[in-house]
């Protein structure tokens, strides 16, 4: 049988609340800068929750020199383009009218379609009194039905930008899994240059929550931290007194190609996109099960879909929200995945930081794993004061922590019991491997 | 590459909902019978709208689709569809009751191996209609908004529109924890759910999985925004027809299950058809920009025929997009030529029978393939009164044709220029 395809990472593209490229948001992990602070982007006075991950300083305009491109784009959308670009630019090479039909792109999608200010348009015209009345929207169809609002607020419209943008024209699909969607689209994406259906993928995922109904979705579901006064001290995955996840936004995009043909050009490659494992907890909406049944089918397939061994994972990238129930399941699971190996697997959660990108959550941290392989160091897990018991792991505090990573995972795990887990190696252990068996 | 070492996946349960019907019998028998079930919008008096008709599934209660009434008010009526016809696929597939005769720890091995892959329209416009009454609280202001939240909005807004509500929810239900997609890439992604849980199965990642698609896309402020952007007919769908003048909405679900010929013959499953292949390309020009050569399609289709190891030759029938659109109908006629040259089998298409479902739209017309396979006769386009002189030669007609094999190519198309193509045969029929 012919040996599978091997699959390389040779692009990262990241727009973050902890910078707005690569460079700046991976010196923010590793100092540690909170990206949380005061909402901005709307009046959030009244709410319970008035603190976010922001994106800060972003002009879309500068990121993307396509007027036309841009007034099909929503702010997430706007994130998107940038963190791809960023992405194509760094992997150097990008789809050609040649190539263009094997190149597939696979992104984590957000869930609101629609921007506020458009939402508040249909409310004036439409329901002044609370209550929609489809007449009036009929009515003033001609002077506020824009097609564009429709455009923009498409499931798909995320990816007809971007493959519009870089020319791609093989396999495109978004894909939504809430918290999970971006290490799914990821997961995919290996998937579909293992079978042959495409050499290269641009994947990734993209969101943006923080807005008046985002944020408030949120807060009806008490999951937010309420810790107005100290934002930056508001997300502590692991830690004892941990009250709930900070909305972020943002998006990651890497960009991935068939191994051989990466060595081949010279590609510096990041690290192999080893294996990806995908369950489902089938327990409730919101949790999985305290005894992280679910996650560990994840992991396991994971591990095993990458023919890694417990003892070579050096970093574990942990989707860590800083929920009490999040992360003492997750913790559960690690224990069951890794047992006697539990103590020496470095964790943290980049949540601490970044707050949690929801459907861009998991291609972000996918990204952060490529890093900490390329260069032997881990980020800290942000605001750790008092270890949880019930979250003994072996976790990166304080200063980031040097060491040479051969194997790192990423966790990912959606609202809905969607459980997605990412596999990265280390180029040099391929090639080890690759030598001794020569 | 080639895959002829790996075991087939086969279909063994079907289940489907639209305006035509509540079962794939139900739904075909209409269809062959030439019956339409576009009908006058009831969920707003649509009366004076430029397009005022769909495919609404009307006279059904909910707790007739569902009975437990707890997750009514946790999910949206596309996720209720969907459920529903997921879990008629589920039932009549046997595996459920299968696994339930097993040992703990083989049933739990059976669980994690067990897939549930979704094709999911995303959401609508009125899903966020509901914070309507919290904007028009106090002054209007954003301040008031965050203060009134609380006291204004259900608490489970956001879990009963989340996406992917039927994934978690057939997940829960029937005790299912294997690898999962949900798919929101407009009307390929219930194609799209069976395209990746076929090659999953085909990878060895599960024994068996559900795919399913659902969509209740028939709302206010979608029909309009469709409507301005000529997407839409006044009053019929009229697929190849010269007078076509675009597409109808329609509503519902459909699923299939889908297991390795191993696993379904380990159980003795009685099998409906087999997935033989599938094929999957974008033009990429645009949200709303088809390419009038068909150049994706034609691709997709060529792909789906490598991919089953079988020649053009040995479609016996095609079941087109056939939305309706002059531009997409073209586009398809198109590519179908580009591929069979002159020796095209029998077409048709289903929308003008129940409107377009978007994300269950495919699945939809693949489950209702195999049953039309399995009677072999290729149902008429009961609509057609006079074939656009465009797609002379093509054997499209008005009355039932005979497939040549027993072999259906089902097409979708989406926004972003997606295509799929999804090769199926049928199990020798009833």
């Amino acid at each position: 049988m012919e040996a599978r395809r091997r699959v390389a990472i040779t692009g990262l593209g990241l727009v973050t609340p902890a910078g707005l490229d690569v460079a700046t948001t991976w010196d923010a992990l590793l100092a540690g800068r909170s990206g949380v602070a005061p909402i901005s982007l709307f009046d959030a006075s009244g709410f319970p929750v008035r603190i976010a991950a922001e994106v800060k300083g972003f002009d879309g305009s500068r990121a993307i020199d396509d007027r036309k491109l841009l007034k099909f784009a929503n702010r997430s959308h706007r994130f998107a383009l940038a963190a791809a670009d960023e992405a194509i630019r760094d992997a150097g090479m990008r789809p050609t009218p040649e190539t263009g039909t094997r190149w597939s792109c696979v992104v984590g999608t957000g869930m609101m379609g629609v921007e506020f200010a458009d939402l508040a348009d249909v409310h004036r015209r439409c329901a002044p009194d609370g209550e929609f009345d489809p007449q009036r929207l009929l009515a003033e169809q001609d002077g506020g039905m824009d097609p564009i609002v429709f455009c923009r607020s498409q499931s798909a419209a995320g990816v007809s930008l971007l493959l519009r943008r870089f020319g791609i024209r093989g396999y495109a699909s978004s894909v939504h899994t809430a918290c999970a969607s971006g290490g799914q689209a990821i997961g995919t994406a290996l998937k579909l240059i293992r079978r042959g259906t495409a050499d290269y993928a641009l994947a990734g995922g993209f969101d943006s929550m923080i807005s008046p109904v985002g944020l408030g979705s949120f807060c009806l579901l008490s999951a937010l931290s309420p810790d107005n006064e100290t934002p930056q001290r508001a997300s502590r995955p692991f830690d004892r007194t941990r009250n709930g996840f900070v909305l972020g936004e943002g998006a990651g995009f890497v960009v991935l190609e068939e191994w051989n043909a990466a060595r081949r050009r010279g590609a510096k490659i990041y690290a192999e996109l080893a294996g990806d494992g995908n369950s489902l907890s089938s327990y409730r909406i919101t949790d999985s099960h305290p005894s992280g049944d679910g996650p560990i089918q994840a992991m396991q397939q994971a591990l095993s879909d990458a023919g890694a061994k417990l003892d070579e994972v050096d970093y574990l990238n942990a989707h860590g929200t800083s929920t009490p129930m999040n992360d003492r399941s997750e913790c559960a699971a690690v224990r069951a995945v890794f047992g006697p190996h539990t103590e020496r697997l470095s964790v943290s959660s980049t949540k601490s930081v970044m707050g949690h990108l929801i459907a861009a959550a998991g291609a972000v941290e996918v990204a952060v794993c490529a890093l900490a392989i390329r260069h032997g160091v881990l980020p800290t897990n942000a605001n750790l004061k008092e270890l949880d018991p019930e979250c003994d792991l072996n976790i990166v505090r304080g200063e980031p922590r040097r060491r040479r990573v051969r194997v790192a995972i990423s966790n990912s795990f959606g609202f809905g019991g969607s459980n997605s887990c990412v596999v990265l190696r280390n180029p040099e252990e391929v090639e080890r491997a690759a030598a001794s068996r020569a | 590459m080639t895959m002829a070492a790996a075991d087939k996946v086969v279909v063994t349960g079907t289940g489907a909902i639209c305006a035509a019907g509540k079962t794939p019998d139900e739904i075909l028998d209409a269809v062959q019978a030439g019956k339409s079930a576009i009908s006058p919008i009831q969920g707003w008096d649509a009366s004076a709208w430029p397009t005022g008709v769909a495919g609404e599934i009307t006279g059904v209660s909910p707790t007739a689709l569902i009975e437990d009434r707890k997750i009514h008010k946790l999910i949206r009526r596309t996720h209720l569809l969907g459920l529903y016809a997921a879990s008629h696929a589920i039932e009549n597939a046997g595996f459920v009751a299968h696994r339930d005769k097993l040992a703990a720890e083989a049933a739990a091995v059976f669980s994690d191996r067990t897939g549930v892959y979704v094709g999911s329209g995303g959401g609508t416009y009125q899903d966020q209609y509901e914070f309507f009454p919290l904007m028009s609280t106090g002054d209007g202001s954003l301040r008031t908004f965050g203060q009134e939240l609380g006291a204004t909005v259900n608490p489970m807004w956001l879990l009963r529109a989340l996406p992917n509500n039927v994934l978690c929810h057939i997940g829960i239900r029937y005790g299912l924890k294997g690898p999962n997609a949900c798919i929101t890439n407009h009307s390929v992604s219930g194609t799209l759910a069976v395209i990746e849980a076929a090659l999953a199965l085909r990878a060895g990642e599960a024994d068996q999985a559900v795919a399913v698609g659902h969509d209740a896309p028939i709302e206010p402020e979608s029909l309009l925004y469709y409507q301005r952007l000529g997407l839409l007919a006044a009053d019929a769908l009229l697929p190849f027809d010269a007078e076509r003048s675009g597409s109808l909405m329609g509503e519902g679900a459909a699923a299939l299950v889908l297991e390795t010929a191993t696993a379904a013959a380990s159980r003795q499953a009685a099998v409906l058809g087999e997935v033989l292949g599938s094929g999957y390309a974008a033009e990429g020009e645009g949200l709303l920009t088809i390419r009038e050569d068909g150049d994706g399609l034609a691709r997709s289709i060529v792909a789906a025929l490598e991919d089953a190891g079988i020649h053009a030759d040995d479609v016996g029938m095609i079941v087109a997009h056939g939305n309706g659109t002059r531009q997409s109908d073209s586009s398809e006629a198109a590519a179908i030529r580009r591929v069979f040259g002159a020796s095209v089998p029998p077409i048709t298409a289903f929308k003008w029978a129940f409107g377009h479902l978007l994300a269950g739209a495919g699945i939809l017309d693949a489950v209702l393939a195999l049953r039309a396979l399995r009677q072999r006769s290729v149902p008429g386009i009961a609509t057609l009164r006079r074939i656009d002189p465009e797609f002379a030669g093509l054997p499209i007609s008005a009355d039932a044709q005979t497939p040549r094999t027993d072999v259906a190519l089902v097409i979708s198309r989406g926004f972003a220029g997606t295509n799929a193509a999804l090769l199926l045969r049928a199990a020798p029929g009833d």
